[in-house]
């Protein structure tokens, strides 16, 4: 019993959450000072450390810039995914008409459509932009016409019972309100992949000598600073958790707190 | 006018896989204002829909439905409906359900929050407000979804079989509450079920359905005076007579099929 009330601090918050981060952190030091000993092949973590201080300048900028590329495409991304998805969804012509172009576009990966990007948005912000919102597209228009369809039809009848008439307002008091969990799951989903887009086509030179991607690729693996480059790594990746936390605590926990007892969000 | 509700030569017919299946044959049937009419039959008689029908949300093959002297075309406020399935909208909290013919209306905020307030008090759910549908049990939820549709003061209020879904106890509380609400709304009820006990207790008169094709084959007037005890000798006549109609038919659809 005794030791057990001496480890019990151990239950708090964070705790082991800390261990377990400061554990592979140490072990990745070690590893980079004893084993590897070469900066290009394993830069260590102290190393990585003081990349940050001397990159924070441009790293301000170049999140900047990606986050612009990444909001670009994700907005239109997203009202043209909801749009779209949401006119499938409600009307079958419309459905067996775009659905064979869709499965074949969404099979296309979202790189694919670099060159494409550079020609005829040329090497502007909108480039990237592009790319991005091809990646996000898929997902939030695929949910979105999901929702639409799976409406259950007893709500419907309610609605109709309690005045609705077909069409707008059908739509607006209970197809959408419906959708909007599997939209804010899709729009989830096309914000991962729509990050994805901002680094390869940044890499890829889209937006012309900007971003993160241009940068982590064209500066730092180009001259092997690859203590920058983890750096780069470590922050695109806190971008995309920070995005998803900062989505999910928005809409998911805000607006769709009805859907609590249905299933787990 | 001694009519509500008037459906002349009523039948409904559905084009399935395997051809034309006549649910309702020549159904004619007058309800009175202010009564309490339920439906009965057995099962796949075409209740339910018979109730669509007076709804709006099917079409008559042929006849009419004639509410308050005019034919009913569609769905509309004026024709409330509680629906066998839990019909509550799950992203609303109750107060929200209950407003929400009153939004479609277009009737102000303040208006419309009194109105529904009235409702949420008249079924016994003062205080559940902000509660949502998954926070709320199976005889609460059919509580709002009443309240929601008397929320539209409609002429006629429209049940499915509102009570099939939850226990035996909690049904016969919701009965003794509808008579309630019945009584202090005036309202006219058609209500349908397939409880011949919920039938004479309920009713003030009850339409037997024959099996597929339904059609009406006898309506009994069950003027036993109320509160009813739900032992007591006239109603077990009524259930018997009830139960034996309702027997017959079975047997006849058994040879049917």
């Amino acid at each position: 019993m005794k030791e057990k009330k001496g480890l019990h601090f151990l239950k708090r918050r964070g705790i082991i959450e800390t261990i377990g981060i400061s554990t592979v952190v140490i072990i990745w030091q070690l590893v980079a000072s004893f084993i590897v000993k070469k900066t290009y092949l394993l830069p260590s973590p102290y190393e990585v450390f003081f990349a940050f201080y001397t990159v924070r300048e441009v790293i301000l900028v170049d999140i900047y810039i990606s986050l612009l590329h990444f909001g670009i495409g994700l907005g239109v991304g997203t009202a043209v995914g909801i749009t779209l998805g949401a006119l499938m969804g409600g009307f079958k012509l419309v459905d067996r008409a775009m659905d064979p172009i869709m499965e074949i576009l969404r099979a296309i990966p979202p790189i694919a459509w670099i060159p494409f990007a550079i020609i005829w948005l040329k090497l502007t912000h909108y480039s990237a932009g592009f790319v991005v919102f091809v990646g996000a597209i898929f997902p939030i228009l695929i949910n979105t016409y999901t929702g639409f369809k799976s409406v259950d039809k007893i709500y419907i009848d309610a609605a109709k019972v309690l005045g609705c008439k077909k069409g707008m307002s059908l739509i607006k008091s209970v197809v959408l309100p419906y959708s909007l969990p599997y939209i804010a799951a899709g729009t989830r989903i096309g914000m991962g992949i729509g990050w994805m887009c901002v680094v390869a086509a940044e890499m890829f030179g889209a937006s012309g000598r900007v971003g993160l991607g241009w940068r982590l690729w064209n500066r730092f693996y180009a001259l092997h600073m690859m203590d920058k480059l983890v750096a780069y790594m470590i922050i695109i990746g806190l971008i995309a958790l920070l995005l998803d936390r900062i989505f999910r605590y928005l809409v998911e926990e805000r607006t769709l707190k009805w859907r609590k007892g249905m299933v787990a969000v | 006018m001694n009519h509500k509700l008037e459906l002349r030569n009523v039948t409904k017919t559905f084009n399935t896989e395997e051809g034309e299946m006549e649910a309702l044959e020549g159904i004619s049937l007058v309800v009175k204002p202010n009564e309490f009419l339920c439906i009965i039959g057995p099962s796949g008689c075409g209740k339910t829909t018979l109730l669509r029908l007076v709804a709006g949300l099917d079409q008559p093959s042929s006849g009419e439905i004639i509410l308050d002297g005019k034919e009913v075309i569609g769905p509309s406020p004026d024709r409330g409906m509680v629906f066998q399935e839990f019909s509550l909208f799950p992203w609303r909290t109750v107060l929200k359900n209950v407003e929400f013919g009153l939004e479609i209306k277009g009737m102000k905020d303040k208006a419309r929050r009194e109105l529904a307030e009235k409702y949420i008090e008249l079924v016994g759910l003062k205080g559940f407000e902000n509660c949502y549908p998954y926070e709320l049990s199976g005889g609460m939820k059919q509580r709002v979804a009443i309240a929601r549709a008397l929320a539209t003061e409609p002429a006629i209020l429209l049940m499915d079989e509102p009570f099939g879904s939850v226990d035996a106890q909690t049904r016969n509380i919701l009965q003794e509450e509808l008579l309630e609400i019945w009584k202090r709304t005036k309202k006219t009820v058609l209500f349908v079920t397939h409880s011949v006990d919920e039938a004479v207790y309920l009713a003030d008169r009850v339409a037997v359905m024959s099996a597929r094709p339904g059609c009406l084959i006898k309506c009994l007037d069950i003027d036993i005076p109320r509160p009813r005890k739900r032992t007591s000798v006239e109603v077990n006549e009524f259930r018997e007579q009830l139960l034996m109609l309702l027997s017959l038919e079975r047997s006849k659809a058994c040879i049917s099929v």
